[in-house]
């Protein structure tokens, strides 16, 4: 399958922290025919395993979250309008007018209703609403909300992937769908190839509410060195210089204290080496991803961050270039073949 | 008449750029109109013979235009930036898709990612100079070979029927009053009608203002989306009016003191025909009536509406059952008109 197919299906699942279920069977179908087993942990974790079939391989682990952000219902009002919390880190300056899918079976479709022009006062257009003072227009009354839709039950934004231009992909979830993509892609291109590790891919559960899914899945595996792939910021007209990477040009390679070295320039070499585009992305302190927390798990885990720029990152529009998806495809794939017992 | 406001929700019809709308109107009318033109603004003016000729001359009205922005500069860096056509709260169009230009090129309306926003800059909101819109092109360049300045931009047109009859949408302002309209025309009328489907109301009425002048009616009915703020944070007394309690009939509004004798004639109607109608509990917004109202040497003007939540966004709602009795209710107008 093409990784653009790839993405454009996997982002269009309802996948929010904590209810990953809406996910997991399709990713599962899609790594099956490249891994020898498949398996599931408490938290929810995806673990799909190929062995290389040496005794005494090092095990390498790959990881992608599979859940998005998303919200929450927490109390409906007579009127029959829901209230909701938030799943991971969501600007409220994009929820006004903002549809959603609530994950109820069948989904109920909901808009966050807005003010009309019409009735505000000027000067109220220059400031955000705050997500308390939000809620969701389902078109049901109390009684009838009540019934269909319980507390606690999560939503996702209703928009689905379609490209700006035929490399420009925008749509939700991309954080971190892409990236689960990116893994699946390398997979396959690894099928065939003769390795000298094992490989573990971590598709992880609820990254956005403090990277949980992968303290579990680490500890499972209990790799001896590991690839967090995520997304991270490509710069946008309101954003500032040396905050963000460059959309179209290439895989972001970690850099900084989370990131290994010896993994970490491995990656480099292989990158040159293989022509493949690369840019460094130097992160003083956590970086943000399940690096973080892989890096220390157990008695340590050898650890590298490789990134895909996006634009616009938990928005319901998240923008990317396929190009920089390939790249970090080809990337790991690559790494992965020329990786030996000598290397962890 | 909910399959036509889909489709009329499904075209693209900013200010003063109504074409595809106007085409598919005309496409629908044709074969029911007794003559038709186009004026020089764009107004389509549709004369339909009734049963009777009627004493009066009557002039239905509802708008094709929609509220939308319109691309003022290209970036170096191949980003769009815009100004409005019509009444736009900015915060409803942060992260929404658009279309733009007559190839409905793909873009988006950009900010900056939440992680990378401080405090003080999440309670505010971009200026509308510091929006754009991304279309994914590399530079000025390629953004120039898919898109031009002044190309109208419209909201991503996805339509949801949803709820206990609730339908999602944009430009139901005003495509439900332009479907009653055609629905009319499709429809053996009591009395003579001209019906005009206006162009740029969202800019200042201005379709209306010369199609009055041409058509010259006694008196004028006009359709239309209003806006109902019915929502929980808002006091019952500002709510304006509300989805599910049928069509608004305005006793007057900000451009409009609507006609005390229609209105007292159609409210009548209304209960005594047992179509649900509400007023409009706040003097808020406007519509074509204040143009065609005050042309001439004046004209009998009424307007009824159907109330719409999140008007002038992307998202706009409406109840169904509310803007299907929009035909039934100016018809029993109409026969009133004829009767005189």
């Amino acid at each position: 399958m093409e990784l653009k197919q790839i993405i454009f299906e996997l982002c269009d699942l309802a996948s929010p922290s904590g209810f990953e279920e809406g996910a997991f069977g399709r990713i599962s179908e899609l790594l099956e025919p490249f891994v020898d087993e498949i398996k599931t942990d408490a938290m929810g974790n995806l673990i799909a395993a190929k062995k290389c079939g040496k005794s005494g391989a090092k095990k390498l682990m790959l990881d992608a979250h599979m859940d998005e952000i998303g919200l929450i219902i927490t109390d409906i009002d007579k009127s029959g309008f829901l209230r909701f919390s938030n799943l991971g880190g969501v600007d409220p300056r994009m929820l006004p007018a903002r549809e959603l899918k609530i994950l109820t079976d069948p989904p109920v479709f909901g808009v966050i209703d807005t003010m009309p022009p019409h009735a505000l006062e000027s000067g109220d257009s220059d400031k955000s609403i705050d997500a308390k003072k939000l809620y969701i227009d389902v078109g049901l009354s109390e009684e009838e909300a009540k019934r269909r839709i319980p507390l606690g039950t999560p939503a996702v934004f209703a928009t689905g992937c379609k490209c700006l231009t035929e490399n420009v992909i925008c749509g939700k979830s991309l954080d971190d769908r892409a990236c689960v993509s990116i893994i699946i892609k390398a997979m396959e291109m690894l099928k065939d190839a003769d390795l000298d590790v094992d490989v573990y891919c971590l598709i992880s559960t609820q990254e956005e509410l403090g990277m949980r899914g992968a303290v579990t899945g680490t500890f499972s595996i209990d790799p001896d060195c590991a690839i967090a792939i995520d997304v991270t910021h490509a710069s946008t007209p309101d954003s500032k210089k040396g905050e963000t990477m460059e959309m179209r040009a290439g895989a972001a390679i970690g850099v900084g204290p989370n990131m290994n070295q010896n993994i970490t320039s491995k990656l480099f070499e292989v990158a040159k080496e293989k022509n493949i585009p690369f840019q460094t992305e130097v992160m003083g302190g956590s970086s943000g991803t399940n690096g973080w927390v892989i890096q220390v798990s157990r008695e340590g885990v050898s650890t590298a961050v490789l990134s895909l720029p996006i634009k616009y990152m938990h928005t319901p529009v998240e923008t990317m270039d396929i190009e920089d998806a390939s790249a970090v495809a080809n990337l790991v794939a690559e790494f992965v073949k020329t990786l030996g017992k000598e290397d962890m | 008449m909910l399959e036509t406001v889909k489709t009329l929700c499904a075209l693209s019809g900013a200010s003063g750029y109504e074409d595809d709308v106007r085409n598919y109107v005309l496409e629908r009318v044709m074969p029911h109109a007794d003559k038709i033109t186009t004026d020089s603004m764009g107004n389509l003016i549709v004369s339909k013979k009734g049963k009777v000729q009627g004493s009066r001359k009557v002039m239905l009205c509802a708008h094709m235009d929609e509220v939308a922005l319109i691309i003022t500069g290209i970036d170096d860096d191949g980003y769009l930036h815009f100004d409005y056509l019509g009444g736009i709260d900015r915060r409803v169009i942060i992260g929404k898709r658009v279309y733009i230009g007559k190839n409905r090129t793909l873009g988006v309306v950009g900010i900056k990612a939440y992680h990378l926003v401080d405090k003080d800059e999440e309670k505010t909101v971009p200026k509308r100079e510091d929006m754009y819109i991304d279309i994914g092109a590399k530079n000025r360049e390629d953004a120039k070979s898919l898109v031009s300045l002044g190309d109208p931009v419209v909201f991503e047109d996805g339509i949801e029927e949803f709820g206990d009859g609730f339908i999602k949408a944009k430009a139901l302002d005003d495509r439900v009053g332009c479907a009653a309209l055609i629905e009319l025309i499709e429809s053996e009328l009591p009395c003579d009608c001209i019906f005009v489907f206006t162009v740029q109301e969202e800019v200042g009425t201005r379709g209306a203002k010369v199609a009055a002048n041409t058509v010259m009616p006694d008196c004028a009915i006009v359709l239309e989306g209003t806006t109902a703020a019915d929502l929980p944070e808002v006091p019952e007394g500002k709510r304006i009016c509300r989805l599910g309690y049928g069509l608004v009939i305005p006793f007057m509004d900000k451009g409009t003191i609507y006609s005390r004798s229609l209105y007292k004639t159609i409210t009548e109607l209304a209960d005594k025909n047992e179509i649900k109608w509400q007023t409009k509990t706040m003097i808020a917004g406007g519509t074509d009536a204040s143009a065609v109202q005050r042309s001439g040497i004046g004209v009998d003007t009424i307007a009824i509406s159907a109330p719409l939540r999140n008007i002038h966004s992307p998202s706009s709602v409406a109840k169904i059952s509310d803007f299907e009795e929009m035909p039934r209710l100016a018809t029993l107008l109409l026969g009133k008109l004829a009767a005189e």
